[in-house]
Formats: C-alpha cells, structure tokens, sequence
C-alpha cells in the first residue's frame, strides 16, 4: 500500500489537500479534503434585513465577490417582487464580464501558467519572462477597472444595491473603460497566442457531463433563469427553482463540502462546460480563439479548462465593448434604484460565476427579513467531479513517480479553478423549501 | 540592503486582503522585487516554511484548531505580525452571530447533521484574541491605498501612522451629503475612515466593515440615530454584522 498525500494544495484560493491510497495499481482511496474552517454564512445571516444579505454573502469570497453580490440581489429582488430596469440588467451583465476577466486572468496567467512553464510561481515566472507576466497583469487590471467603474469596488462590490445602482457611471468613465477595452482586444490576443503553444500536457481524460446556467440569446453570465446538464450528447432543463433535482447535494465525512451528484454522476461546471453547451453563441472573435486552440468540445481533458477560461476572455472583453457602447448610445440619465418594499416572498436566481453555475434561494418574512438562505457554489459542484478525475490521472499514471503523480493531481485540482472558501458554505436545503 | 522576509497567509475568509495584494498590479512586481517573499500558498507551490520572517500578513479569522494552531506557529515566526483585514482584526461576518462553543456546536449540527460533531470547527475569534498582534489593518476587504502605503512604512522600518477618525470626516472632506441628515443609517459616526468614505460617496450608506474607529464615542453616536428618528436596536445589528465582538461591550 503506498500513499500520495498533498497536505496544502497551494496556488489555489482556499485550504485543501489531497490523498490517494494505492495497493499495487489498484485504488483504494481518492479524495479532495477541503479543510476551509466553516463560516456557515448562510445559517448566519438568518434574520437580516434584505438590504444587508447581499453585502454580507458576497464575503462568501472576494475572487467571485460580484458573482456573489449580484446573484443575492437577483434573488432578493425575485423575492420580493422589485422590478429592475433594462439598463441595470445591462449593467450587472458588465459588472460580470469585469469579474470573469479579472478571475480568470488570475487563475490562467498567476496559478496555472507555472505549472505549464515549469514555475513554482509567478513572482518566479516573473524573472524569465516579464512581457508574460505584465499581459496576465494588464488584462487582470482590465477586469479590476470594470467591477471599479461600475461597482464601485473591485473586490466586494459596493455599489450595485437592491433594485440597481446607488450611482451611474459617467459618460466620461464609460469612454475611459472603452479605450481600456481597446487595449484589452489586443492584449486577448496575446493571451490566445500564448495558450495555443504551451506544452500539451495529458495527465489523464475521461468523459464527463457538464453543467451550465442558462437564459437569453447571448454568451451571457447573468442572465440566466435554468440550468442545463450536457451529458452523452443529450441536453436536460432545470428551472432555477428546481435547482436540487440537479445538484443532489450530499454531506461527506473527509470534505467541508458537500458533494453533488446527478444521477449518482458527478458532473463539472466552468468555462469548459459553458463553452460546451453555449459556443454556439460565442462571438466571431472568441469562435475563431476557440478554432486557434484547438478546443474538442465536449472535452474531455480537465486541463482544457486552462485554456477555455482564455476564450472567454476574448469574448468578454469584445461584449464589454458592445455593452459599454450602447450605454453610451442611450445617454446616461440618471435612475434611481426602484423602491424596495419589505414583504414576504422567496425565490431562487441562477447565475455563472467564473467558476461556473451559482445558485442563491432565499426565503424573506413579512418584514423582509431572511428567514432562510441556501448558495450552491460552483466548486461545491466541482469537488465530487475533481475526485471523479483523480482516478482517470491514477489510472492513466501508472508506473511513474510518486512526486510526478502528485503533480499531475494538483495540476488537475487547479484547472478546476477551485475556490475553497465558496465550497463549504452549504445548509440543508429543507430550511428553504 | 537586505530584503525583509516577508509570508502572506489565509485563515477562515474569503482570501479577499490577499486579492487586493495581487490586485496590486502596477505595483505588483517593483514590489515583489523589494521583498523577500518566503510563503505565499495562495500564490506559489515552493515554499519555505520554517524561517524566521520579519513581517507576516495574516488575514482571515480562527474558526478552527486547525487556524488556532497555524496562527501561533506564526507568531512564533514573525517579528513583526500584521492583522490584515477586518475578520483578523475583528473577527468579521463569521463571528457576527459573536456565539459561544455550545451555540457553534448547535449550529454544526443543524447543517451537517451527525458529521457536524466530527469537523474541527471553533466559534470565530479575532486573532488578538489568541496571540498578541503588532499592526492592525481593517477593511472588508483592506484599502489597496492603505495596504501599500503599510508596506513601504514596513520597508523603511516604519509603522503607519494609526487612522483614528471615523468615516464621518473623510465624508466631509468629500463633501458628500450626509446619509443620517436624511433619517438613513449609515455607521459612518461609529466606523474607522481612511476608506475615503468609499460607500457614502456613492450614495450607499456605511456598513460599518472598517470596524470602531478609535475616536468615535458610541454615546454620542446614539443620541445622533434617535435624534435622527434612527433605532438603536437597528445601528446595533447594523455595526455587528461585521464586528460583533468589537461592539459587545460598548454603550450603543
């Protein structure tokens, strides 16, 4: 019997480790132990004002603060029947783009580049190649700008409140961040030339079903009112409200997450499975990035992540331009967010973070007060599928090294993208219901 | 000139003072270079993590034995320890229900069931609390212009001077409306500045995520809400939710 142990996966967001038991070649144990000490904000923010819960759960994590933030308005707002405007569903699509930018640029250029160049980080990659690392820091500061402008903050948004915005931004920042955009469309295009060579790596394929939010005609991450589960080539619907019938969410001893399942299937949600079920409605630019890096999709190489998140970086930085213009098309008049009415009500909104389907269920009194919250979290979804693929690195290892093994592991874990802090903030489901 | 060693930590958070480190980016890498950076998990996969440092950041609050354990290894380490964000300095949103180990044990066992008890899991403390902490820097999450003006304090053997007004006088230095003037409540007389009044500015009333600022006086604070038709029973759950263990004791 031999052991691979990772104690603390590094150049992820959160506290996780890794363990696989072997006998001979045989496994006898794989898992992903995600020891994130429990906050349980979702039991704590019980009996808050509905003005506060969105503030107080987008501390669930600061890289998808937006996401977060943003999905707990929509479903508070669901909730208690506040109408929002076009203009602030066009705004909050925006603040999504600036959120996706900033978090994948993050993850591809600071926590999964190395491994691809042989770094043990970027502040070493950083050495040898500077132009590199100044892209990745450039297009992270794009997306930065973006959740400043119109969220007023880049990590936890300040400015995006019930029923819209405290405050617009103005025609002259709007012109700003265009021009920023403008760089960004070339900066994209460094990051796809620098994605379409990087060494291939195979650590181990195995097929798996995808699952993404869904909703209106454009490659979108905020809009969304279903989700969609690919698998074996066949498309199934969930209603937001129906959300559990997919996820199935289980405690498990080894993890402070609990794990989804569907169909006794893990399944695996982010840029890889949104680009699989949603191409079809990537623009001209981003179809043709997809085209560059040679993306089979469905994939079935976790490690396509990686290079998925680069896709959607093209593609959101030209839809950014696109909405960024027809906000300064309309005028800039001001409004007001709509008036919030404290009632009783409850409902769910389905959203993509970056790290893929988030799902936020609220039940409010008839003061407005939370009575119960439930957040699903994509790395929640993520973790039974990353141990799914643990086995497939195992098998497909067979013979080398321990400490190459172990590589391969985490490589895997990072392509995921895992936010660990966001996994283990789960509460049972029959408090909503 | 030799480099001060420098470790970059997380306990229980949302990782969100390190993001605002690495959001850093025009600063980033003339930074790095200045720096002598020996442990930084959320960032490099080599790290050393035995020697003596000069300076660590820790963010993020002890919710377990686990970050208990971590946090006095490193004050053993550090010359120099920095409370870096509002849940290190105050405990933040996870200690807002401000429980003890009976009330956690309760809650555990609502969500996990029958695992709960299994979890290493602690009611969520501020870390002054466990160890005594050198530097403290709030914010939820912590001003990037606060951070890097630390850090080059830190680099010349110096300590910021401390920010003792509350958000109130930076939003007068704005020249903002004032939000509590209209009956709305807002926690900027109660709350630390040096955000700029990042929240009234913006028309958003303050969520009080800086903590107490040190020249605050919470009575005087209450008889400006009930002069304001504000309830107190309101400012009080409104400055908890990011410092309960801050305001126990005080007279709002």
């Amino acid at each position: 019997m031999s052991t691979i142990r990772i104690e603390h996966l590094a150049r992820v967001e959160g506290h996780g480790g890794i363990t696989v038991e072997l006998d001979g070649s045989s496994v006898k144990r794989v898992e992903f132990e995600i020891f994130e000490s429990l906050r349980l904000l979702e039991t704590l923010v019980r009996g808050l004002d509905c003005e506060r819960v969105s503030p107080a759960l987008s501390r669930i994590c600061a890289i998808c603060s937006v996401a977060h933030a943003l999905t707990s308005l929509k479903a508070t707002e669901a909730a208690l029947g506040i109408q929002v405007t076009p203009r602030t569903v066009q705004l909050r699509e925006l603040l999504f783009r600036g959120e996706n930018i900033q978090s994948h640029a993050l993850h591809f250029f600071f926590l999964a580049l190395p491994d691809y160049l042989g770094y043990a980080s970027v502040l070493q990659l950083a050495q040898h190649r500077r132009a590199t690392v100044e892209l990745g820091l450039r297009l992270k500061k794009l997306g930065n700008t973006i959740q400043e402008t119109i969220g007023g903050r880049a990590v936890h948004p300040v400015n995006a409140v019930l029923g819209g915005f405290a405050k617009l931004p103005t025609a002259e920042q709007l012109i700003a961040l265009r021009r920023a955009l403008e760089q960004g469309r070339q900066d994209v295009d460094l990051a796809v030339e620098l994605a379409s060579k990087l060494p291939s790596i195979r650590v181990g394929s195995k097929p798996t079903a995808y699952a993404a939010a869904s909703g209106g005609t454009d490659y979108g991450y905020y809009v969304a009112d279903r989700a969609v589960l690919l698998r074996d080539g066949e498309q199934l619907v969930f209603p937001a409200s129906e959300y559990t019938r997919l996820t199935n969410e289980q405690p498990v001893a080894h993890s402070h997450a609990r794990y989804s399942s569907f169909d006794g299937q893990p399944f695996m949600v982010g840029a890889l499975a949104r680009l699989s079920i949603h191409q079809h409605k990537l623009g001209k630019r981003a179809k043709e990035a997809l085209a560059q890096l040679g993306l089979d999709l469905p994939s079935s190489d976790p490690l396509d992540n990686n290079k998925a998140q680069v896709v959607e970086m093209v593609e959101d930085v030209d839809y950014a331009l696109r909405l960024v213009d027809e906000l300064l098309d309309k005028g800039l008049s001001a409004e007001p967010p709509a008036t919030v009415e404290r009632r009783a009500g409850q409902a769910t909104a389905i959203t993509e973070a970056p790290r893929g389907l988030l799902v936020h269920s609220y039940s409010y009194d008839d003061h407005g007060r939370l009575l119960a919250a439930d957040v699903i979290t994509p790395t929640a979804i993520n973790a039974a599928s990353i141990e799914d693929r643990f086995r497939a690195v195992v098998a497909a290892a067979e013979g080398s090294r321990t400490a190459e093994l172990a590589h391969s592991l985490a490589m895997v874990a990072r392509a995921y993208d895992p936010c660990l802090s966001c996994s283990v903030h789960v509460i049972e489901a029959s408090d909503v219901r | 000139m030799t480099k001060p060693r420098v470790g970059i930590f997380g306990l229980a958070g949302c990782a969100g003072d390190q993001l605002v480190l690495l959001d850093c980016e025009e600063e980033l890498l003339a930074l790095a270079d200045r720096l002598d950076l020996r442990d930084f998990l959320m960032a490099s996969s080599e790290n050393d993590e035995q020697t003596p440092l000069d300076v660590a950041l820790v963010e993020g609050c002890v919710a377990s034995h686990r970050d208990e354990e971590r946090l006095r290894r490193l004050r053993e380490r550090a010359r120099v320890l920095v409370a870096l964000g509002t849940c290190a300095v105050w405990g933040g949103v996870a200690a807002m229900a401000n429980e003890d180990e009976e009330a956690r044990r309760e809650r555990l066992a609502a969500v996990y069931g029958s695992l709960g008890a299994a979890y290493d899991s602690l009611p969520p403390r501020a870390l002054h609390e466990i160890v005594p902490i050198d530097i403290c820097l709030p914010g939820c999450p912590v001003e990037k212009r606060e951070l890097l003006s630390l850090l080059a304090h830190l680099l010349s053997g110096q300590v910021p001077p401390p920010v003792e007004w509350p958000v109130c006088a930076d939003c007068r230095m704005a020249e903002n409306r004032c939000l509590l003037q209209e009956g709305v409540l807002c926690c900027g007389p109660l709350t630390r500045g040096g955000c700029g009044a990042r929240c009234p500015g913006l028309g958003v009333p303050c969520l009080g995520c800086h903590g107490p600022a040190e020249e605050a006086d919470p009575s005087v604070s209450a008889a400006l809400y009930i002069e304001k038709g504000v309830s107190l029973e309101d400012a009080r759950a409104a400055v908890n939710l990011f410092c309960a263990r801050a305001w126990q004791e005080s007279t709002l």
